[in-house]
C-alpha cells in the first residue's frame, strides 16, 4: 500500500465522521423543534379546551331567586350573614348539617342571620363518571328556582350517596323532589336536561376564586370559621 | 428502562388530569401561589404538557431535551409542594389526582409527595446523563447508537 492511498483513506474517514457528526447534529436540532412543537400543540389544546368551557359558564342560565350575584340560596333575613360551601358528595359537609343544621334553623328563625347556600362541585370524581356532585347542586338549583331550596337540601344531605357510587340518578332526585313537593314538571325537565349544571360550575369557579378549596367552608359575615360547630357559630353570630 | 418509567409516570399523571380540567385548574388553586384566573390556564395546559412529553419520552424523541423539561417540571412542582407545606396548607399535591384541599380529618403527606418526586428526578437525571437507549426514535434517526 503507498502513502498515498494510506492518506486518501484517513482523510476519507475524517469527511466520513464528519458527515456522521453532521448528521447527527441535525438529528438533535430537529428531534428539539418536534419536541418544542409538540409541547406548544399540547398546551394550545389544553387552553382551548379550557376557554371553550369558559364559554359555557359565561352563558350558564341563573335560577330565579338566586342571591349573591346568582351564585347562591338563602334562608332568612337576619343582619348577620352565613355563607355555607357545600357538596353534596362530601361527607363532611353531611356532619356539618347533622351536628349543625338545627342551630342554623333556629338562628333563621330568630332573625339573627341570612344563610346562604354555595352548593358546588368539586368533589365529581367520586362518582364513578356520573358527575354526581354537579347533578345534585344543579338540581338543587331547579329546587331554588321553585322556592324549595332549604327543604331539598335537606333531603339531598339526609340521602347523601357513599363516595365512589354512581351517585343517585337523576330518576331518584327528581323523586327526592316530589317528596318535598316539587311536583311539577318543571322540575323534573330541569333534572332530566342538566338546566343549571353550567349553574353549578359557575358558582364553583366563583367559590374558587374567592379561595374556596374545600367543604364545607363556612363564612360568617365573611371571615371563614376554621372548625365550623353550633357552638363556634353562635359565638361567631354573637 | 428509566425512560419508559418516566414515560409512563408522565402519561398515567397527565391522563388522570386531563378528563377535568376545571378540576385540575382548582387543583393548581390550592397551591394559593398565583391568582384564581392564572391557575386556570396553568390547571388547563398541564395535563396535555404531562401526556405530550410522557409520549415524547416513550417513543423516545430528542430524550436529552425531554429529560431535562421533565426534571425542570418536577423541580417547579416540588417547589410547589414544599412552599406548601412550609405555609401550613392541607391540600393533596394533585400530582396524581384532580387535587385540591384536603378534608378536615385528612393529613397531608408531603414527605412522602417529596421522595416521590425525588424518584422520578433521578430517572429524570440518569436520562440526562445517558439520554440513549434501546429502542427509541433518536437511536432509528442517528444510526446504530455507539
Amino acid at each position: 500500500m503507498s502513502k498515498g492511498t494510506k492518506e486518501r483513506a484517513a482523510a476519507r474517514r475524517i469527511v466520513e465522521q464528519q458527515r456522521a457528526a453532521e448528521k447527527r447534529r441535525a438529528v438533535t436540532v430537529w428531534t428539539s423543534i418536534a419536541v418544542v412543537a409538540v409541547l406548544l400543540i399540547a398546551g394550545v389544546v389544553g387552553y382551548g379546551l379550557y376557554s371553550s368551557q369558559k364559554d359555557d359558564t359565561a352563558s350558564a342560565a341563573t335560577p330565579p331567586g338566586a342571591v349573591d350575584d346568582g351564585t347562591a340560596f338563602a334562608s332568612g333575613d337576619g343582619p348577620v350573614t352565613i355563607d355555607i360551601y357545600e357538596d353534596f358528595m362530601c361527607p363532611v359537609c353531611h356532619e356539618f348539617e347533622t351536628s349543625s343544621g338545627a342551630t342554623l334553623k333556629q338562628l333563621v328563625t330568630d332573625k339573627k342571620v341570612t344563610v346562604r347556600y354555595h352548593p358546588i362541585a368539586i368533589l365529581d370524581r367520586y362518582s364513578n363518571g356520573t358527575k354526581y356532585s354537579t347533578r345534585a347542586a344543579a338540581a338543587a338549583a331547579a329546587a331554588g328556582a321553585a322556592g324549595k331550596f332549604a327543604e331539598y337540601h335537606q333531603v339531598l344531605f339526609d340521602n347523601q350517596p357513599e363516595e365512589n357510587s354512581n351517585g343517585l340518578d337523576d330518576a331518584k332526585l327528581i323523586d327526592l323532589g316530589k317528596s318535598v313537593g316539587l311536583t311539577d314538571a318543571a322540575f323534573g325537565d330541569a333534572v332530566n336536561s342538566g338546566k343549571y349544571e353550567s349553574w353549578a360550575t359557575k358558582v364553583t369557579e366563583t367559590a374558587s376564586a374567592k379561595g374556596v378549596t374545600g367543604t364545607p367552608t363556612v363564612l360568617v359575615n365573611g371571615r371563614q370559621l376554621q372548625n365550623p360547630t353550633p357552638a363556634e357559630l353562635e359565638k361567631a353570630v354573637g | 428502562m428509566a425512560r419508559l418509567g418516566l414515560a409512563a409516570v408522565w402519561i398515567v399523571a397527565g391522563g388522570l388530569k386531563v378528563t377535568d380540567l376545571a378540576a385540575s385548574g382548582r387543583a393548581v388553586n390550592a397551591y394559593q401561589l398565583m391568582p384564581y384566573s392564572a391557575a386556570q390556564v396553568v390547571g388547563a395546559i398541564q395535563p396535555f404538557l404531562e401526556v405530550a412529553l410522557g409520549l415524547l419520552l416513550l417513543v423516545g424523541l430528542a430524550v436529552r431535551l425531554s429529560a431535562g423539561i421533565s426534571a425542570v417540571l418536577l423541580v417547579i412542582f416540588m417547589a410547589g409542594i414544599v412552599s406548601a407545606w412550609a405555609r401550613g396548607l392541607a391540600i393533596d399535591c394533585g400530582c396524581f389526582s384532580k387535587g385540591g384541599a384536603l378534608g378536615a380529618g385528612q393529613t397531608p403527606e408531603y414527605a412522602w409527595e417529596l421522595a416521590r418526586d425525588t424518584g422520578f428526578l433521578v430517572l429524570a437525571g440518569i436520562l440526562l446523563w445517558r439520554p440513549r437507549t434501546r429502542v427509541s426514535m433518536d437511536g432509528l434517526l442517528m444510526g446504530v447508537a455507539r
